[in-house]
């Protein structure tokens, strides 16, 4: 099985050595959450050799997008009670969910300052039938160094 | 941390406090209110931190050597967490005696921060089996001439206590080097009839068993030996959720076939004897051995952990027996194997 490359042009392989916390970018945007991945997971899709622990989503700050992401993560989390309703979700952060397939952070306030511009700049990667739409590997890779440090 | 026992600078304090408030009493247990509070006077420790390293230490499925005994309800595996500090009572457990007595300098080093690593905490030492760890230093002190690669066969791999498969670069890790290590739960094929007979062996008295209707051939999946910084009751939410239809699989269906598992029925057949066990029945004509690797993917039936010890494996053993040399390391090494072989409950998590 693969997941199609979008607009960056290259075929990802999903077998054994695929990353499982990777499908959670893509059951989100199944859900209809529009978000920018970022992080190691965007890293791993953009074939930067790095492994992959999480997924790190920057999110649309738009309020029909937040109402989506929290049906979506209240559907996904483990412990679904851990979600924070929408209005809390224009307000902080950051949303850590542990979901099926590992952790899910959702970069709130990352996606309030920065939306437009990680947008503009990312591309589309199908994994299996899903578009996901990930971040650009300079924009991902600035993002890494600003939460984690050179 | 505690220079002769390798117990952590807080571990050790509640060890201290514990050993403090029985009064001089050989046994005796203390209300955890009364810890804390002692703790928060004489130290500055936050309540609940030092209550969650309380439970830690006395929670038989995170650590090989429990240095505290918890009396009263310190929680589960899964989403039952301990009572309040008011209704729980702690004492020292054998070990944790042995602990503060090396610290004191009544008997010689002990090992035991080297078994019990600080994973539970979320560092990054793995815990490593006690006799193996025991031996190991035995065979240093009677052949000081035993090679490193002799030395890291004796320890073997990291042990994390449920008997779950710990796989990664362990030769990296006992070189010294950063490891990611899996920590995977057992995952087997298997029919109604064994899980029958397990569960009717397992099942606490007057417990009713749930697969007596199927039939014996029935094939079926078991779940057991999950890692021990998972929750049990979490992984079969996931499970039970995987299972479900979603309203995205008609728009997606490659992905809703890729994230689907094709279980009919999960059941948790967790018992007080036989720790924590989960039985899916597929559907009819599911794949079984695909549907086990799915399975094995699912966050909490696979965990990964970084890891990374001190230095390596043999130079970490070799460099404790060198700073203890003109103790009595024998004697204390036996008193350590005692104070484990008093602990063994024989249970399973």
């Amino acid at each position: 099985m693969t997941a199609a490359a979008g607009d960056i042009g290259r075929v990802i392989p999903v077998g054994s050595e695929f990353p499982v916390v990777v499908l959670a970018a893509a059951v989100l945007a199944a859900e209809r959450v529009s978000g920018v991945l970022v992080g190691s997971a965007a890293l791993w899709l953009r074939g930067e050799p790095v492994s992959v622990g999480d997924v790190d989503v920057v999110i649309d700050p738009g309020l029909p997008n937040l109402r989506r992401l929290h049906d979506a993560l209240a559907r996904l989390a483990v412990r679904p009670t851990s979600v924070p309703a929408v209005y809390r979700l224009r307000e902080i952060s950051i949303v850590t969910v542990f979901s099926s397939y590992g952790r899910i952070d959702c970069m709130l306030e990352q996606g309030r300052c920065d939306w437009q511009r990680l947008r503009d700049g990312a591309g589309y990667v199908s994994i299996a039938d899903a578009p996901v739409l990930v971040a650009s590997a300079a924009d991902a890779w600035a993002l890494r160094l600003k939460f984690r440090g050179p | 941390m505690g220079q002769r026992s390798g117990v952590g600078l807080v571990e050790l304090a509640i060890l201290e406090v514990l050993d403090a408030l029985r009064g001089g009493r050989s046994w005796g247990a203390v209300p955890c209110d009364k810890v804390l509070t002692t703790l928060e006077h004489e130290m500055d420790l936050d309540r609940k931190y030092a209550y969650q390293v309380l439970v830690d230490l006395a929670q038989p499925w995170k650590l090989p050597a429990p240095l505290v005994d918890g009396i009263g309800n310190f929680g589960g595996r899964g989403d039952d967490p301990p009572a309040s500090p008011r209704y729980t009572e702690a004492q020292l457990s054998p070990v944790g005696e042995i602990a503060l007595a090396a610290e004191r300098g009544e008997i010689a080093r002990v090992p035991i921060g080297m078994i019990n690593g600080n994973t539970h905490r979320e560092g990054i030492r793995p815990p490593f089996r006690p006799a193996a760890i025991i031996d190991a230093i035995r065979q240093v002190l009677s052949r000081p001439g035993l090679r490193g690669a002799q030395i890291t066969t004796i320890v073997g791999p990291p042990d994390f206590i449920t008997g779950c498969t710990v796989t990664g670069d362990l030769v990296a890790l006992a070189a010294g080097q950063h490891a990611e290590l899996g920590l995977h739960a057992r995952v087997t094929v298997s029919d109604a009839g064994h899980v029958r007979d397990r569960e009717f062996k397992t099942a606490a008295p007057g417990h009713r068993t749930t697969l007596l209707t199927r039939d014996p051939g029935d094939p079926v999946i078991v779940i057991d030996k999950l890692p021990p910084y998972s929750n049990p009751d979490e992984v079969i939410r996931s499970i039970a959720d995987r299972a479900q239809g979603q309203d995205w699989h008609r728009r997606h269906p490659e992905l809703g076939a890729l994230t689907r598992l094709p279980i009919r029925n999960v059941a948790d057949l967790s018992g007080s004897r036989g720790g924590s066990w989960f039985v899916c029945v597929p559907s009819d004509d599911a794949p079984l051995e695909e549907l086990r690797d799915q399975l094995l993917k699912v966050h909490g039936l696979s965990i990964y952990i970084t890891t990374r010890l001190p230095r390596p494996l043999p130079a970490m053993i070799m460099t404790w027996i060198r700073a203890s040399q003109d103790e009595d390391l024998p004697g204390s090494l036996t008193a350590l194997e005692n104070a484990l072989a008093q602990q063994q409950d024989g249970a399973e998590y």
